[in-house]
């Protein structure tokens, strides 16, 4: 009961999925009529063919046949086979071709709908996950709705006819002959179950081979520092042994499916030649009948194999189908305010008042009632990791969403802004800096991509990365990434930080930027960009305290509280947490030389 | 996804008639030369069966259906015998086919491991400086997806193409036998489908490698996007973003359309061969019957026959391109075992006392290409005794060290330890006892115990006082499983911080003579500052330790202080001394210590000056 009570539910649900696909449909609705009926072209020609075929051997063994009627149904059966050639032709390019067109505006829709959800969406769904979404599930869709659609339409017609050809002959041979047939059926979908969950097995143990020989290669320096070649290669070639074993459980059904379909069908043609041979002995059928009946049998091997093997597919494309419209389901949790009206803001003022967070799944807030105002001049925040200082940053950027009256842009309730207002306001660095595989120009000039190269220079002076990207062979125009140039940490950062710096906005916000940055370069840094920070609001994240000495106002943050703030001098002498980690930073080496 | 983490390759053709390529690559089928032979045998078997039905169904019609001669019962009696017959040949067909399919697995499963064996070995044996020039993604790719390549050519493809062409050939025989003249009117139709087969099969692989490519370009791309979400959308590029999307969707969509043409065009041309094989039967077997020089069950065997004919013939073009491609990766593969490394290793030396430590540099000129990076360097550590290296990024203090573990040889100059010459030590004896903590720190997918241990073997109390030097019991208490949990790919995450951690743990394990080690540079949240601070301190106890130096505290311990500037010693001393010669080493700390020579001047230019 209740498992058929599920099966009910999933049929729905899978109905309501289509959902997502019955717009493709309806606009490629011509093309699929076209694609299907071609297809019933194909079944119909193939089915007539043997009937010439029988009417010749009847001919001859009657003794009627002559050269011109031989000919003429060779004429007849060449016919037929060029209008299924062009039959063929019209539905694989009709119907083929629609599952990826399908595919793709599916794709596209789904890249569409990724793109425009928050921060919150991501955490619960990594980059893995989405790849797989979007070549897997894709994939299984578009096999369910082309191989897959087209299987079945002629699995279920060629079926039919054949079948009915066939009692036509003789009824109760055909019975006979399809006898074994739903064994065939019952055995495919059974073993190409079990075929693809093996397949799974093997592809995900070549995965971690190779994820293993890439972490081994990427650090052989190590690797070979602790002299760990031989062990590695043993186990690596564990793994290896994994692999075979998993290959060779897929190859026993491999092995079995398809010898297997083949001995069901000799088992019909065995069962036709020991009682359609005793019929035609006897005289009930003739023996042009004989052959066309083994004829047509031969096109019963075909559907049967298919109905397994279809079942699957249409069932992979569910489960897969239902995927990807979980993720359509998902609605950014951050509304953006649709306003026409532009907000030239006047000032870089933001205020933040009670603002508490928590991450979904978790019990302690990471912030907890914080109240602040960030106005012109240089902030800096402190705390250890985990006190909420990114996640402030994340909120003041707009990837998360806050209440209403919580956050003030100029004095504005962020809600009542588009996001793209308050983006457009502020510069941010953060301490992860992503670098796509595009030239180091383009990187950039990310955020403006109508930057000339004087502008993307200067900036890329003052993140003093310019003189290392003159080393790079292609300067400016070298591209990053496996084929192009490698980056380092600190390298990245400081790119990351002059694609900030050529924004010019009223707020800048670095959260640890620069913390894969030598101190002494990071000196400089921060001599460098003064000129472009003038005037605006600046919240700079840091570990080193040294780096925030001469903020205006220094935050020190702790378990999602603004437990104190003041400048330098102040917090030195009256937060013992800074003062701590003050000393132990400077060692207080230079007062003592 | 099969491709190797971004790195994508364009695929070569390979040269299907290298007979020296061919000679290597069956080189590594001889051990299993029994089995190949068997899995032959029974290609016999399967093809044999396969053949034997139509010609039985032709028997039965012939002799006993159609035969008015003999009487009902004897024409029944002689079809059950048939059938009987035919039951046993199906059964070993069925038996042989999936004995085959097993055997050519296994064997070929076991020549591509022994062969990935060989080269992930090789390749790990291989120079530093061969991997500075090797993307790694290339390398994966070698050991991964052109072995899997060379293995779908020896299962899929090379017996069932000698299946495949010992089947053709058979029914060629079997039709020549029954009647030649038929044969020949049909073996005219062999050149066409031969060219046509030939064409398509050049077409469809363009097309397909057409696909890959696109496909490649459209994962890469979606998964820097996804990894990248924030700056994208902090940034505002969606739509410009969602845009580039949508022209390599399409891409891909058009080159897929091109396939579904090609096939489209070829499929059917190869079953308009098949009926017009038919309709020569028909048309001409049927004249021989009207002339009686052929009977009506050769016409339906001839039928059957044509059927079976063209089914090899639909994927012979499909195996042609396994097999080039296959080559291609077999060429690669070779050229990478050929690659040797620069310096042949040095023998270990037996009774070789053990290591004191006593580290020096004599000389020593080094330079990557053309670059130079260390000019006329040399110093002396004394065993026990711990050398700090300071100096900017670039000033070639990790070369040092690249050099000391033997990575690269120094261009002129000696390195010596314990007095001996470092090119004349082996270097795996050498490694042993050098311990090396860097910046990144080598995970394997593996309990914590596993990852501290490495090949080495310790008792549960020395681990316990290890892992409370290394400052990572209380980050072992934290995690789920403690020792026992797993780390790396799959398992928990550590933060850099831990990592850093537990590489002090690993060489506390492997109680080197030396301890080489490059300070992260970047900063870690405080408290896991100062715990890394006193594992520092643990380790360097009782050891000789070379240290590139970032965090005050371990500078400030060091016995003698070196700072370097563009390859060359330029200050040298202890911190004291240094801090009074008033240099570049004063400072480089003061930086470290305290921008407030320069932050007044940036606050005030950040103020506005209006407030």
């Amino acid at each position: 009961m209740r498992a058929n009570a599920t099966r009910t539910s999933w049929r729905a649900d899978t109905a309501k999925n289509l959902s997502l696909l019955i717009p493709v449909f309806k606009r490629h609705r011509f093309r699929l009529i076209l694609g299907f009926t071609a297809l019933l072209g194909v079944d119909f020609f193939q089915l007539l063919t043997p009937r010439f075929i029988k009417k010749a051997v009847d001919a001859l063994e009657e003794g009627t046949a002559s050269g011109a009627s031989l000919l003429q149904y060779a004429a007849y059966i060449m016919l037929l086979a060029v209008g299924i050639a062009c039959c063929r032709f019209v539905w694989r390019y009709l119907i083929i071709g629609f599952s990826r067109m399908l595919e793709r505006d599916l794709r596209d829709r789904l890249v569409a709908h990724l793109l425009s959800l928050d921060r919150r969406f991501f955490q619960r769904h990594s980059t893995g996950e989405l790849m797989a979404l979007s070549s897997n599930d894709l994939a299984a869709v578009q096999l369910a709705t082309g191989m897959g659609m087209i299987a079945a339409v002629d699995a279920l017609v060629m079926t039919l006819a054949a079948l009915a050809f066939m009692a036509y002959i003789n009824p109760m041979l055909t019975l006979i002959a399809v006898a074994p047939m739903p064994v065939l059926a019952i055995t495919t979908r059974m073993l190409s179950a079990r075929l693809h969950k093996r397949f799974k097995k093997v592809q995900e143990q070549f995965a971690s081979m190779t994820e293993f020989a890439r972490s081994a290669i990427s650090s052989i320096h190590l690797l070979k520092a602790y002299t760990q070649e031989q062990t590695q290669t043993e186990q690596f070639g564990q793994m290896g042994r994994d692999y075979i074993r998993h290959n060779l459980k897929l190859a026993i059904i491999q092995g079995l499916l398809f010898p297997f379909s083949s001995l069901i069908g000799n088992c019909s043609l065995l069962l036709v030649l020991f009682f359609g041979g005793r019929l035609t002995v006897q005289g009930t059928i003739t023996i042009g009948d004989f052959i066309a009946f083994i004829s047509y049998l031969f096109m019963l091997t075909w559907p049967m194999m298919a109905i397994g093997w279809v079942t699957n597919l249409f069932q992979r494309g569910a489960t897969s189908l239902a995927r990807i419209k979980a993720i359509f389901a998902e609605e950014p949790e951050l509304r953006d305010c649709v306003s026409s009206e532009s907000f030239p803001l006047k000032s870089g003022e933001v205020r933040v008042q009670g603002l508490s967070f928590t991450y979904p799944g978790q019990l302690t807030p990471v912030l907890d009632d914080v109240s602040m105002t960030f106005t012109h001049g240089m902030v800096g925040v402190v705390g250890k990791t985990g006190s909420g200082k990114t996640t402030l940053c994340h909120i003041l950027t707009r990837l998360y969403p806050v209440a209403d009256g919580v956050l003030f842009l100029a004095e504005r309730d962020v809600n009542a802004l588009p996001v793209a207002t308050v983006r457009n306001n502020i510069a941010y660095v953060p301490q992860e800096a992503t670098i796509f595989s595009e030239t180091i120009q383009a990187n950039i000039a990310l955020g403006r991509m109508d930057a000339s190269m004087e502008e993307i220079e200067e900036v890329a002076k003052a993140a003093s990365i310019h003189d290392e990207i003159m080393t790079f062979a292609d300067g400016y125009q070298s591209r990053v990434g496996e084929r192009g140039v490698k980056l380092s940490g600190g390298q990245r950062q400081r790119i990351a930080l002059a694609r900030a710096l050529l924004l010019d906005r009223p707020i800048f916000i670095i959260d640890d930027g620069l913390s894969a940055v030598d101190t002494e370069t990071e000196h400089t840094i921060l001599q460098d960009i003064g000129p472009y920070l003038q005037g605006k609001t600046c919240i700079v994240i840091s570990h080193r305290i040294a780096s925030l000495v001469g903020a205006d106002r220094i935050l020190v943050m702790d378990k999602g509280k603004i437990v104190a703030e003041g400048d330098h001098q102040f917090l030195l002498e009256n937060n013992v947490f800074y003062a701590t980690i003050y000393s132990h930073q400077t060692d207080s080496v230079l007062r003592e030389g | 996804m099969r491709y190797g983490y971004g790195y994508f390759e364009e695929d070569k053709l390979g040269k299907v008639a290298d007979t020296g390529l061919w000679r290597r690559v069956v080189s590594y089928s001889v051990p299993y030369w029994k089995r190949l032979v068997s899995a032959i045998l029974l290609s016999f078997a399967v093809i044999g069966a396969s053949l034997a039905l139509p010609y039985m169904v032709r028997l039965g019609i012939d002799q006993y259906i159609t035969n008015t001669s003999l009487e009902t019962s004897a024409r029944i009696g002689g079809l059950s015998m048939l059938a009987g017959t035919f039951v046993g040949v199906i059964l070993c067909g069925f038996l042989a086919n999936f004995l085959q399919v097993v055997i050519l697995e296994w064997s070929g499963q076991n020549i591509m491991h022994e062969m990935r064996q060989q080269l992930f070995g090789h390749v790990l044996g291989l120079d530093l400086s061969f991997f500075n020039n090797n993307p790694s993604g290339k390398l994966v790719t070698r050991l991964t997806n052109d072995i899997q390549n060379m293995h779908e050519m020896f299962t899929s493809v090379i017996v069932t193409l000698f299946n495949d062409f010992m089947k053709l050939l058979a029914i060629l025989i079997i039709l020549l036998w029954m009647n030649w003249r038929l044969a020949l009117v049909l073996s005219l139709l062999v050149p066409l489908i031969t060219a046509n087969t030939l064409w398509f099969s050049r077409l469809a692989r363009d097309a397909f490698r057409a696909i890959r490519t696109r496909l490649a370009r459209i994962n890469s791309f979606l998964q820097e996007a996804l990894a990248g979400i924030s700056v994208l959308q902090i940034f505002m590029r969606q739509e410009d973003t969602l845009h580039r999307f949508t022209e390599l969707s399409n891409g891909y969509l058009q080159k897929n359309l091109y396939q579904i043409r090609i096939f489209s065009i070829f499929m059917p041309a190869i079953d308009l061969f098949s009926s017009i094989a038919t309709a020569s039967i028909i048309w001409y077997g049927g004249g021989q019957i009207i002339q009686e020089q052929m009977s009506l069950g050769e016409l339906a065997a001839f039928l059957a026959y044509m059927r079976l004919f063209f089914q090899p013939i639909r994927d012979l073009s499909q195996k042609y391109s396994i097999v080039q491609s296959a080559m291609a990766s077999a060429e690669r593969i070779f050229q990478l075992l050929d690659t040797l490394p620069a310096s042949s290793p040095v023998r270990m030396i037996p009774g070789q006392p053990e290591m004191k430590g006593d580290v020096s540099f004599h000389h020593v000129h080094f330079a990557y290409d053309t670059e130079q990076v260390l000019s006329d360097l040399s110093f002396h550590v004394a065993p026990g005794k711990t050398l700090a290296i300071v100096g900017a990024t670039g000033s070639g203090k990790s070369t040092i060290v690249n050099l000391l573990e033997k990575f690269y040889e120094p261009d002129s100059g000696q390195i010596y330890i314990d007095g001996q010459e470092i090119s004349t030590l082996n270097s795996q004896w050498l490694r042993e006892r050098l311990g090396l903590v860097m910046q990144d720190v080598f995970i394997v997918p593996a309990t914590v115990r596993e990852n501290i241990l490495l090949d080495k073997k310790r008792g549960e109390g020395e681990l316990e006082v290890i892992i409370d030097k290394a400052q990572l019991a209380g980050v072992v208490a934290n995690l789920p499983e403690g020792l026992e949990t797993r780390i790396g790919e799959g398992g928990v995450e550590l933060s850099s911080g831990q990592k850093q951690l537990l590489a002090f743990a690993r060489v506390l394990a492997r109680n080197p003579r030396v301890l080489i080690l490059d300070e992260a540079t970047s900063s870690v949240d405080s408290v896991t500052e100062i715990l890394i601070d006193r594992a520092i301190a643990s380790t360097l106890a009782n050891r000789t330790g070379i240290v590139i130096a970032h965090r005050l505290s371990t500078i400030r311990r060091a016995d003698h202080i070196l700072v370097m500037d563009n390859g060359r010693i330029v200050e040298q001393g202890n911190h004291q001394s240094l801090l009074d010669q008033d240099g570049i080493y004063r400072r480089l700390l003061s930086l470290q210590a305290n921008h407030s020579d320069l932050l007044p001047n940036l606050a005030s230019q950040v103020m506005d000056p209006n407030r």
